[in-house]
C-alpha cells in the first residue's frame, strides 16, 4: 500500500543568500524522469524532511516547468538551521505537493470573475507566489495585468531583488514599501497597507494575499473599502501541517483543512470562522 | 454459544497465535488509576462505586469481563496507538517498520465499535493503519436490553449491528447464552475453523443509517455554526485547564505529531504520537520567537487558537462539524469518559445542550 509518509530523495544543487537569514534553495530529484517535471501548480505546498529533524512544510518558488525544485527557507528553528548548514550535494527528503494553489488558466481562461490580479504579499509571503509571476503568461493568461504590493521590513530582506527588472518587463507591475525610513533607499516607507493611499490599485482585479498573520486584517480593511467582493480576495493560509493529507488537525480552520482544501481560501470561506487569520 | 464455549473459543484463538485482550481487570481497593475528580466529589456528584474495568491482555480466557461497564480507557490504542514508529532512520535514509502481531480484541462495546467506523474512515489511505486493521480481529458484544448510560440513547438491535464494523458479535440474551453474529468473511472463516456454527451473519451496510439522519447531530452542528455563542465558549475557557485529559481518553480523538526521535549519534525514530489540541503549541507555527544578529526580534510563534475559549470550541467543532461534514456522522460516540476525566467537571452532555439551546 502506498504510504502516505514516504520522502523522495533530493540532493541540493545550488544554494544563494537572499537575506541574512533566508536562503534559497535549489532541489534535484534523485530518480529523476527524463523530459519531466515535477507537477506542482504555483502556491501549493511540500513536506521537506531531513531525518533527525523532522519535516515542515514550504512552497515551491521556482520557474514553471523547471526540472528542479526551489524552496525559499528562513532559518527560523531546528529544521530549517540545519538545512541552512547545509552544502551542495547533501541528500533531503521532499513528499507532496499538497493543497489547491492559486486559480491558473484552465481551457485558455483564468476562473475569476476579475481577470486581473492585484498580489499584497509581506516578507516571506512573497515565495508562494514566484512560480505564479514567473509564468505570469502560462498561468495568468496574456491580458491579465499583474500589479504587486510588497512590504519588507528593509531593503535588504526584500526577496528575489534581483529579478524584480525582469519581472517588469514582463509587464508586471510591482510597487515596494519597507517598513522604516532607511539610507539608500528612496521608495514608499510604511506598511504595505500604505500602499493603497499612493498608488492607484489595478482596476478589475481579483486580489492574491499572502503574508505573516498581522498583515491580513489591516489589507481586508483596505480591500473592502476598494469594494473588493469577498470572494474576490483570496488568501493563502499558513499553518504547521504534520500529515499533509488531512488527518492530523493541526491545520484544521473551521470545516477545512488547509493542507487539502487549502492553502488557499478566498476570504468569504474564512470571514465567519474565529482564530481563521 | 454459552460461556464455557466462549472460553475455548478464546483458548483456540490463542492456540492460533492471536494476542488477546478484552475487558478483564478490576480496580480493586489498592491504587488503581481510577480517576475521581475532585470537582465532582466536591459536588456530592460521586460516580456509582463499581470497580472500575480496564481492558488487559486475556492470560486465561476465563479472566475476561463481559458486562455492562464501560472500560475505563477505550480500544483506542489497538487501532492508533499512542506512539508508533513511522521510518527508523539512519543518516538520511527512512526504513519502514512492519508489525504483524495479529490481535484479537474480545467483548469490544458498541460505542467503542462505533469508534472504529471513525477510525477506518479517517485512516482509510493510511498504511500502518490499514496493517493493524487487517490482523486485528474485532469480536463485539452488548447485553440486551441497551445502554442506560448512553447520552444518545442508542438501542441495541439488528438495525444497530449493521452499521458497525466487527468481525463477530456477541450478545448476550436473558439466558446467558450468546448470540452469535458475524460481521465479515475474516469472522465466519474463524469461527468455522474452529467449529462453530450456529451463527448468522449481518452484512454491513456503513457505518450511517440512511433513512433517518441523525437528528441530535444536525440539531448539534446548527446551534455551533449558525447560532455561535462565544458566551459558552469564554466560560468554559476560563473553567478549562488545557490538561488534555478529555482528549487522551476520548475513542474517537486522533489529533497527531509526528516527531523524529534520536536513539543514538546520527539514527532514531521518526514517530506519530497523539497530540491534543489543547495544547497551546498545537497551532503553533514557524518556531519560537528568537532575536536575529542584529538584535531584531524575528516574527514566529504565532499560535492560531489563542486562548482557552479558542482551543476547547476547537474540540467541540471537530467532533460536531469536521467530522459530520467529512463522514456524515458525529465525532462522539456518547462514552462520557472525557466527562469523567475532567478535573474541572466539565461534562459534554451538559455543554450539548447548551450549545443546542443557544
Amino acid at each position: 500500500m502506498h504510504n502516505s509518509y514516504r520522502t523522495q530523495s533530493a540532493k541540493i544543487i545550488g544554494i544563494s543568500w537572499q537575506t541574512n537569514n533566508i536562503k534559497l534553495f535549489r532541489f534535484e530529484f534523485e530518480k529523476k524522469v527524463l523530459g519531466h517535471s515535477p507537477k506542482i501548480k504555483p502556491g501549493q505546498f511540500m513536506e521537506l524532511s531531513l531525518p533527525g529533524f523532522g519535516e515542515a512544510p514550504f512552497a515551491p518558488c521556482n520557474a514553471p516547468d523547471s526540472d528542479y525544485i526551489e524552496l525559499c527557507v528562513r532559518s527560523a528553528g531546528r529544521l530549517t538551521e540545519k538545512l541552512h548548514s547545509m552544502k551542495i550535494g547533501d541528500k533531503v527528503g521532499l513528499r507532496g505537493p499538497y493543497g489547491n494553489g492559486w486559480p491558473v488558466v484552465e481551457n485558455n481562461k483564468l476562473p475569476l470573475a476579475k481577470q486581473n490580479v492585484l498580489i499584497i504579499v509581506g516578507g516571506l509571503g512573497l515565495v508562494p507566489l514566484r512560480t505564479l509571476i514567473l509564468g505570469k503568461e502560462k498561468f495568468l493568461g496574456k491580458e491579465s495585468k499583474v500589479q504587486i504590493f510588497y512590504g519588507a521590513r528593509n531593503p535588504d530582506d526584500m526577496l528575489f531583488r534581483h529579478e524584480y527588472n525582469l519581472w517588469k518587463k514582463n509587464g508586471i507591475e510591482i510597487e515596494l514599501t519597507v517598513d522604516k525610513e532607511c539610507a539608500n533607499w528612496k521608495g514608499c516607507v510604511g506598511l504595505v497597507t500604505g500602499l493603497f493611499d499612493k498608488k492607484e490599485v489595478v482596476q478589475n482585479s481579483t486580489a492574491f494575499l499572502c503574508g505573516p498573520p498581522v498583515m491580513y486584517r489591516p489589507v481586508l480593511e483596505k480591500l473592502l473599502a476598494q469594494k473588493f467582493e469577498e470572494d474576490e480576495i483570496l488568501l493563502s493560509l499558513e499553518r504547521r501541517m504534520h500529515c499533509g493529507v488531512g488527518v492530523c488537525q493541526h491545520c484544521a480552520v473551521g470545516p477545512y483543512y488547509t493542507c487539502k482544501h487549502g492553502p488557499i481560501f478566498s476570504w468569504a470561506q474564512l470571514k465567519n470562522i474565529p482564530s481563521a487569520i | 454459544m454459552n460461556r464455557a464455549q466462549l472460553e475455548n473459543f478464546i483458548a483456540y484463538l490463542k492456540k492460533e497465535n492471536w494476542v488477546v485482550f478484552g475487558p478483564s481487570k478490576l480496580a480493586t481497593g489498592k491504587p488503581e488509576p481510577i480517576e475521581i475528580s475532585p470537582y465532582l466529589t466536591a459536588h456530592g456528584q460521586m460516580p456509582k462505586q463499581e470497580p472500575t474495568v480496564f481492558i488487559g491482555a486475556l492470560d486465561q480466557p476465563s479472566d475476561l469481563i463481559l458486562d455492562q461497564r464501560l472500560p475505563f480507557y477505550s480500544f483506542k490504542k489497538f487501532f492508533f496507538p499512542e506512539k508508533e514508529i513511522l521510518f527508523d532512520y539512519r543518516n538520511n535514509l527512512l526504513a519502514e517498520q512492519d508489525d504483524h502481531t495479529k490481535i484479537a480484541l474480545v467483548g469490544v462495546n458498541l460505542l467503542d465499535l462505533k469508534a472504529i467506523n471513525l477510525y477506518d474512515q479517517v485512516f482509510e489511505k493510511d498504511k500502518y493503519y490499514q496493517a493493524r486493521r487487517r490482523n486485528a480481529l474485532i469480536i463485539g458484544h452488548a447485553i440486551v436490553p441497551n445502554i442506560e448510560d448512553n447520552i444518545f440513547e442508542y438501542k441495541y438491535e439488528e438495525e444497530v449491528l449493521e452499521h458497525l464494523p466487527f468481525d463477530i458479535f456477541l450478545a448476550t440474551s436473558a439466558t446467558k447464552n450468546f448470540k452469535i453474529f458475524t460481521g465479515s468473511i475474516k469472522g465466519q472463516r474463524i469461527l468455522e475453523a474452529f467449529g462453530y456454527t450456529d451463527y448468522e451473519h449481518v452484512q454491513y451496510s456503513g457505518a450511517v443509517k440512511e433513512k433517518d439522519k441523525d437528528k441530535r447531530m444536525e440539531e448539534i452542528e446548527k446551534g455551533l455554526v449558525n447560532r455561535h455563542n462565544q458566551k459558552i465558549w469564554d466560560e468554559l475557557g476560563k473553567k478549562c485547564l488545557e490538561c488534555g485529559k478529555c482528549s487522551l481518553i476520548c475513542p474517537t480523538c486522533f489529533c497527531f505529531r509526528i516527531d523524529d526521535v534520536p536513539t543514538a549519534k546520527n539514527c532514531g525514530q521518526r514517530q506519530r504520537c497523539w497530540d491534543s489540541c489543547f495544547f497551546k503549541e498545537f497551532s503553533e507555527v514557524a518556531g519560537p520567537p528568537r532575536v536575529d544578529k542584529q538584535g531584531r526580534i524575528e516574527a514566529g510563534g504565532h499560535k492560531f487558537l489563542k486562548n482557552p475559549a479558542e482551543r476547547i470550541h476547537f474540540w467541540y467543532y471537530h467532533k460536531f462539524v469536521r467530522i459530520p461534514e467529512e463522514f456524515d456522522f458525529m465525532g462522539c460516540v456518547g462514552c462520557r469518559r472525557c466527562a469523567k476525566v475532567c478535573p474541572v467537571g466539565i461534562d459534554i452532555f451538559e455543554v450539548l445542550k447548551e450549545v443546542e439551546n443557544s
